[in-house]
């Protein structure tokens, strides 16, 4: 029955082992800028692992946000759509326009330590029902003749419900 | 020649439809990230495989930071940044070549970053803002266009430079700094004529920059800029940064 209007969040990591053109360019570039970017918060050069900076020099934290300006471009080339998330036919399907970076560890002189995270977060769906171990979803506004058209999806691991919006007043059409 | 494709992808979604349970099932779920995943999700999904045309194929795309206009989503007084870069160990000449990245606040004091402290989800379109970087070209000059900067609490009216040879290598980080004189421009924008470019701080609580903690000590004003123009024709701001390089 309708639980209500959800938003997941994919949690997809990115390191040395990652083959998809798409991850190694956000691999190379996102430790290209680590590298430029660090040097505001290292002047003394004193720290090489990024666990130690952000330790010593709590402003450090920004670069997760700075960095991610290497992203956005690489965002921009998926067109809308979540990656690697397929629909029960296979299919790309989930809308995004919200994101958060984080760079999980890295070291300023190996640069095989580099591994970071994109979090994609979905715009909202209606969580109609779950069948099996499949959710029923529906993206707002996706109409063909009157009827709401839906999407079957398997919650597979790295993906949450992020948020949700229960409808009390919201029969199960 | 379409059907022969069609069918291998079918025959290979089908076999990996067959295998990818086992596969999944002695999986770490640590490890489900790394390793191939052309042929299916990168999450260990063991239900479907991808049965899509390829998207375009990604290319390399540079750093957002790489743009002139840093106005991003911003609105206030429009404002030219003209930076030159020389080298003191050259004589002082032109230093080409080199990265210039600027950041300053918006018209309220704000700089672009993360909201909150946790996860929160943010908007990629639109994070960042009054963020740049450029090349200096054979003069080393740079150009930004932008808005002009508000001003926050306990902070002059300033921006943000560091500058990096070619290979990347940081060579000075510095501040810029304005004119405040009854007929500057942080004096106009601040005043009743910006209120209609949205400026409502006023100049009541400015910290002028001899209380500024940065600029205090600079009384060469070596990192004083010049700032000409009007409110509604806008300001350019120039300065030349010397850097060893």
């Amino acid at each position: 029955m309708y639980k209500g209007t959800i938003r997941l969040c994919y949690r997809k990591v990115i390191d040395v082992h990652s083959v998809k053109p798409w991850d190694k360019l956000v691999f190379e570039d996102t430790y290209n800028e680590l590298l430029l970017q660090s040097q505001y918060y290292n002047q003394e050069k004193k720290y090489t692992s990024f666990s130690d900076l952000i330790t010593h020099v709590p402003a450090a934290e920004k670069l997760h946000f700075l960095v991610s300006a290497a992203v956005i471009g690489y965002l921009q080339q998926l067109q809308g759509k979540v990656p690697d998330l397929l629909n029960s036919l296979g299919r790309l399907f989930l809308p995004f326009n919200n994101y958060r970076f984080e760079i999980i560890n890295s070291d300023l002189l190996h640069k095989a330590k580099h591994q970071v995270a994109i979090n994609f977060f979905s715009d909202h769906l209606e969580w109609l029902d779950t069948i099996n171990n499949q959710l029923l979803l529906s993206i707002p506004g996706n109409l063909e003749n009157g009827e709401q058209l839906t999407e079957l999806f398997t919650i597979p691991p790295f993906v949450s419900v992020y948020s949700i919006k229960p409808t009390a007043n919201h029969g199960a059409a | 020649m379409e059907r022969k494709h069609f069918l291998k992808n079918g025959l290979a979604a089908l076999g990996l439809a067959a295998i990818a349970p086992l596969a999944s099932a002695c999986k770490k779920e640590a490890d489900s990230t790394d390793g191939d995943s052309s042929s299916g999700t990168e999450t260990g999904s063991c239900t479907v495989s991808p049965t899509e045309t390829e998207g375009p194929f990604p290319t390399k795309s540079p750093s957002t930071l790489v743009k002139s206009d840093i106005t991003g989503d911003r609105t206030g007084v429009p404002f030219t940044i003209k930076i030159t870069v020389k080298n003191k160990n050259g004589d002082c000449s032109a230093l080409s070549g080199a990265l210039v990245d600027i950041w300053h606040c918006d018209k309220d004091g704000n700089y672009s970053e993360y909201g909150g402290t946790g996860m929160q989800s943010t908007n990629y379109t639109s994070v960042h803002f009054l963020r740049g970087r450029q090349t200096t070209d054979s003069n080393g000059l740079v150009t930004f266009t932008s808005i002009f900067p508000g001003w926050y609490s306990g902070r002059s009216t300033h921006i943000h430079v560091h500058i990096y040879n070619t290979a990347g290598k940081s060579l000075l980080v510095t501040q810029i700094s304005f004119p405040e004189g009854s007929d500057s421009a942080v004096v106009a924008v601040n005043g009743s004529g910006g209120t209609s470019y949205g400026y409502t701080k006023g100049m009541s609580g400015y910290t002028y920059k001899e209380k500024d903690n940065v600029f205090s000590d600079d009384s060469a004003n070596i990192e004083l800029s010049t700032v000409t123009g009007s409110l509604s024709g806008g300001y350019t701001l120039t300065h030349t940064i010397n850097v060893a390089a």
